[in-house]
């Protein structure tokens, strides 16, 4: 029981709904950039929290930004403050406590780092900019996490 | 262009993009992010959320799809998958924020105007805010259906209907009935005059 015009219709809808609220143009770049990613095997983290404004702000007052992730096996936490050359520091914490190889990409490149056995962890300068964590897998026998548990990308 | 490609070409096409992305293939991925996140923006938007949280739900949700790629072959199947996985991602956004703010439905901001612009656009910029006044009129149910179903590619239709919870045929709003009051909307609107 379609109405001749309906197809009509929905075509004017969706342009019209394009032009009041059109996707942000650089949305699906970031998207990508979240999503190479090496193996398929992941827990997605989720943003639940956030604080703070971004670390360095019209001003270039420096002020620290709190970000929390929850996957169904792992919370993180990280801190992210600004470096006198402008790079960040991003501290983080993992709940439950545990040591997992820790990676942040950028768009250049990517840093790695251990967390201790209290479940921290510390970046000290990273570049600014597009950013994106992935812990890895625990070893064998370090507990039952056999996925990397990954975060969205976020701008530091 | 899309415009230009079959039902049938375009299936077998996203068929084929979801077949290389399982075997790892980035571009292949990308490829997919392109030509679906629009549709998906606008079912995070209906459903309620600020720009800025519908980011990170699609964010999220193209995470999710990449561990789930393994369950989905088709193109129907796909954009069946990542519209009812966006739609339960953002009520979780939802649900989480009424309980740190009041509670605050946002509204959509009025249409923006194209500025001065040739006497085309004008007219253009007139259908569209009619029909903006049209669609705000409408039940929220109808007003998130139409806004999903106008992005939703053709041939994918039925699969999204169903999981959105309304066959055709079935009771309360679908498709058919939501147009049908939008159009009686319409009609009782001078015809044309600027909102």
């Amino acid at each position: 029981m379609t109405h001749p015009d309906d197809l009509e219709l929905l075509d004017s809808i969706r342009e019209m709904f394009q032009a009041a609220d059109p996707m942000p143009a650089d949305l699906p770049e970031r998207i990508r950039f979240a999503l190479t990613l090496r193996d398929l095997e992941i827990e997605v983290a989720r943003l639940t929290a956030e604080d703070g404004l971004p670390a360095l702000s019209a001003r270039g007052t420096e002020q620290s930004r709190t970000v929390t992730f929850d996957s169904d096996s792992l919370t993180i936490m990280i801190r992210i403050d600004t470096n006198q050359d402008g790079t960040a520091r991003v501290d983080g914490w993992l709940a439950p406590p545990q040591r997992r190889e820790i990676e942040m990409k950028s768009a250049a490149d990517s840093l790695s780092v251990t967390s201790d056995e209290q479940g921290r962890f510390a970046f000290a300068r990273v570049p600014r900019g597009t950013a994106q964590l992935i812990v890895r897998p625990a070893e064998q026998g370090q507990g039952n996490a056999g996925r990397s548990v990954v975060t969205p990308a976020l701008i530091l | 262009m899309i415009a230009t490609e079959s039902c049938q070409d375009r299936s077998a096409r996203i068929a084929g993009l979801v077949s290389a992305a399982r075997q790892g293939d980035a571009d292949a991925v990308g490829q997919i992010v392109t030509e679906l996140s629009p549709l998906l923006w606008q079912v995070a938007r209906a459903a309620g959320l600020s720009r800025g949280d519908a980011e990170d739900v699609l964010q999220t949700v193209w995470m999710r799809l990449l561990a789930h790629l393994d369950a989905i072959h088709t193109s129907t199947a796909l954009t069946a998958w990542l519209v009812t996985t966006t739609r339960r991602e953002a009520w979780r956004v939802r649900a989480a924020e009424r309980r740190l703010l009041p509670a605050e439905q946002e509204l959509l901001a009025a249409l923006p105007d194209s500025g001065p612009g040739s006497e085309e656009q004008v007219i253009i910029d007139d259908q569209r805010r009619t029909l903006w006044g049209a669609i705000s009129q409408l039940s929220p149910r109808c007003q998130e259906l139409l806004r999903i179903v106008a992005f939703v590619p053709r041939p994918d239709y039925p699969a999204v209907a169903a999981k959105l919870g309304m066959p055709t045929g079935s009771v309360g709003p679908t498709r058919g009935r939501c147009l049908a009051k939008l159009r009686d909307l319409l009609a009782s609107d001078p015809a044309g005059s600027p909102r």
